[in-house]
């Protein structure tokens, strides 16, 4: 087993305005190991975005890491610890249109990255830039490397943003909807860059996006997240196989032709809440076909189901043994029922 | 296109503009309701034909109006700007610019410096620490010194500075160099060569400069204050930060030069307000420059001098539209490549 990268334990980040305190990301833990990719899927406004900044640092004010502990190959980074860390965790923005700083040349903000994290200078580190532009398959990278950002297409800049987070010898990459922006194909092109860097390199990646199909083919371990909380956590397989949580049921069945019957793709109604408080209830509950009375009253816990090397979680009263209710139909039965 | 091209297209550009405004100005001078000529004669010499037609055709209002117009803006383009009537009568009107546009150019250039140096650290030093005290006290310093009007703010200064001695318990007229002609009047431009000459110089215009800059540093200040909030915020402002660069480098080289971009547009029209701002400010700290010169000209109804002083100020107005322009170029290599 390769060695654990990233552990992410109880991780509660809120944030105060004016009026209320939202619990943006209420409780998640996770870890990512050396060459393992986990997903972390859900709507906009589960707190996936939120999870990544966390673990980034990036969290500033008005929002603040309330509790638990974020580790990186066991040092503790919360309390202001990232600066002995940067360049150890990259990142992949959503919008490459944003990531880069358009009064710089694409390579300037590469070379600034081999500088710090390599020590490169001069014609040193400009024979290194063209080199990674090269990597991560930019045609004419001697010529490009002097061009600014608005001189790229957005296909192009991801490929930059890649590009210097490369620089600065990674062990862990977090990719924020890193395709979301771009064209369907364009997309599949970096999703095939960002596996086979991988793969060569053995990073550690924390995938976030909305989009089920991307994860399926990305992830090794899938957390599904809905306001602020995991409510289940399974490997991939596992999951696409036998979801077990009403939400990862609804999300999984309004992926295109995934579901045969019907030609009207089925949808979630409703939108994720604003938690604002401590949890009394389920919080998927307003919006969960088989809610029942507890789901009104009990906070789910997680729950483990499947077999016991599998290590499959939910949260979700339907497997919770102490409940009358079963889970609902396909013959997806609650195995074991320990809590977790 | 390339940013010498860029430049030259605007220079082009800056052309017609020219010749629209000096159009504008002979039709409104030459053509309007006021006859010329009859304005620069006393009563008595309205009266006689023989004085009245010598004016008429010193300023050439008997030929055909177009022939007049060629005439006039032909004179304008090669700098003949021939003489005064009422003002200095009988003075030659390039000796007299010559003589009070240094003054306005050094009163301004104090000005645009003194704000750009005061009002933008101001505003980026609020930005960087929003929402904080500090931000508060600079914010509100900043509105309340926008608000005070030139006028007042420069008869208070003098009168300030005036019993210095009293107030502060040093004299304003001895703290360095000594200004033996007085706390206001004209600064002596012959001197600035010398490091004394330079500081007297420099001393005399600053409480103008000060005052006539103070809307100016106000207004670069809020700007200033809005751009850092924007930009601190970027993508590739984390961007970086994740990558490790240093607080120093993120603050002065990915934050200040992106947010100086909507600051230049700022900073160049405030510099055109400082041409109407002069005429107040020059009356009240005593300086003869070209506001004041202007001035002169419009209530004593010395037309053609006016005419020529609005082609000054146009001349002045477009000079710093290139200025602004070439800056543009230097901060933003986005400026003159888009739509390519
Ligand atoms: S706990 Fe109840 S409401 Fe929540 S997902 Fe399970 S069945 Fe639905």
């Amino acid at each position: 087993m390769s060695e654990t990268l990233l552990e992410v334990e109880n991780l509660r980040t809120v944030f105060h305005t004016d009026k209320e305190t939202i619990h943006a990301v209420d409780g998640v833990s996770f870890d990512v190991s050396e060459g393992e990719t986990v997903g972390l899927v859900g709507e906009s406004g589960s707190g996936k975005s939120v999870t990544a900044r966390s673990v980034l640092g990036l969290v500033d004010d008005p929002g603040v890491i309330e509790e638990g502990s974020i580790r990186f190959r066991g040092d503790e980074l919360v309390g202001g610890n990232w600066d002995q860390h940067r360049g150890d965790i990259a990142i992949v923005f959503q919008d490459p249109m944003n990531s880069l700083n358009p009064v710089y040349t694409v390579g300037n903000q590469i070379k600034e990255a081999l500088r710090i994290h390599q020590g490169l200078r001069g014609s040193e580190a400009t024979e290194k830039a063209v080199e990674l532009l090269e990597d991560v398959g930019i045609p004419d990278a001697a010529r490009r490397v002097s061009e600014y950002p608005h001189q790229f297409s957005g296909g192009m800049r991801q490929r930059a943003v890649i590009a210097i987070a490369l620089a600065c010898d990674p062990e862990l990459l977090v990719c924020d909807e890193p395709t979301t922006a771009l064209d369907v194909t364009i997309q599949a092109q970096i999703l095939e860059l960002l596996d086979d860097l991988q793969r060569e390199e053995d990073l550690g990646v924390l995938f976030i996006t909305h989009d089920m199909g991307v994860i399926e083919e990305t992830a090794d371990r899938v957390n599904v997240m809905y306001a602020g909380e995991f409510v289940e956590s399974a490997p991939v397989d596992e999951l696409f196989e036998e979801p077990r949580h009403p939400y990862t049921r609804g999300l999984l069945a309004s992926i295109p032709g995934r579901n045969a019957e019907g030609d009207r793709l089925p949808t979630i109604e409703g939108e994720v809440p604003t938690s604002t408080s401590e949890p009394t209830s389920c919080r998927f509950a307003p919006r969960c076909d088989y809610a029942f009375g507890a789901c009104e009253e009990v906070h789910p816990g997680r729950v483990r189901v499947g077999d016991v090397d599998t290590d499959h979680e939910v949260a979700c009263l339907l497997y919770d043994d102490t409940f009358e209710e079963t889970p609902p139909e396909g013959g997806v039965e609650a195995h074991g029922g320990e809590s977790a | 296109m390339s940013r010498a091209k860029y430049l030259g297209k605007r220079l082009l550009m800056a052309i017609p503009v020219v010749w629209l405004g000096a159009t504008m100005t002979w039709f409104i001078i030459f053509m309007g309701p006021i006859d010329p000529a009859a304005r620069l004669l006393s009563e008595g010499q309205v009266r006689n034909p023989a004085a009245y037609q010598a004016a008429q055709t010193q300023l050439g209002l008997n030929q055909p109006p177009l022939q007049h117009y060629f005439d006039w803006l032909s004179s304008l383009l090669v700098f003949d700007l021939g003489q005064t009537w009422l003002l200095y009568q009988g003075s030659n009107v390039n000796a007299l610019i010559m003589d009070f546009l240094p003054r306005t150019l050094w009163l301004g250039f104090w000005s645009v410096l003194i704000a750009i140096f005061v009002g933008v650290p101001l505003g980026f030093y609020a930005g960087m620490r929003s929402n904080t005290v500090a931000d508060y006290v600079a914010s509100m310093g900043g509105i309340v010194w926008r608000a005070m009007p030139n006028f007042w703010l420069g008869i208070m200064l003098l009168a300030l500075l005036g019993s210095s001695e009293a107030i502060f318990g040093f004299a304003w007229e001895t703290v360095g160099p000594d200004l033996l002609t007085g706390i206001s009047g004209n600064p002596d431009l012959t001197q600035l060569g010398t490091v004394d000459g330079f500081l007297r110089a420099t001393k005399k215009v600053l409480p103008a400069a000060i005052v006539l800059g103070s809307a100016s540093m106000g207004n670069e200040m809020r700007i200033g204050r809005t751009a850092v909030l924007e930009v601190k915020n970027q993508d590739y402002v984390e961007l970086a930060k994740v990558k490790g660069v240093s607080k120093r480098s993120l603050v002065y080289k990915h934050i200040l030069r992106n947010a100086l971009v909507p600051l230049v547009p700022i900073i160049t029209s405030e510099a055109f307000l400082l041409i109407g701002g002069s005429v107040l400010v020059e009356t009240v700290f005593g300086i003869n420059g070209i506001g004041y010169l202007f001035y002169q000209a419009a209530i004593q109804g010395d037309l053609p001098l006016v005419g020529t002083l609005m082609y000054v100020f146009i001349l002045m107005i477009v000079g710093i539209n290139l200025i602004q322009d070439v800056l543009y170029t230097l901060i933003d290599p986005r400026v003159g490549l888009e739509g390519d």
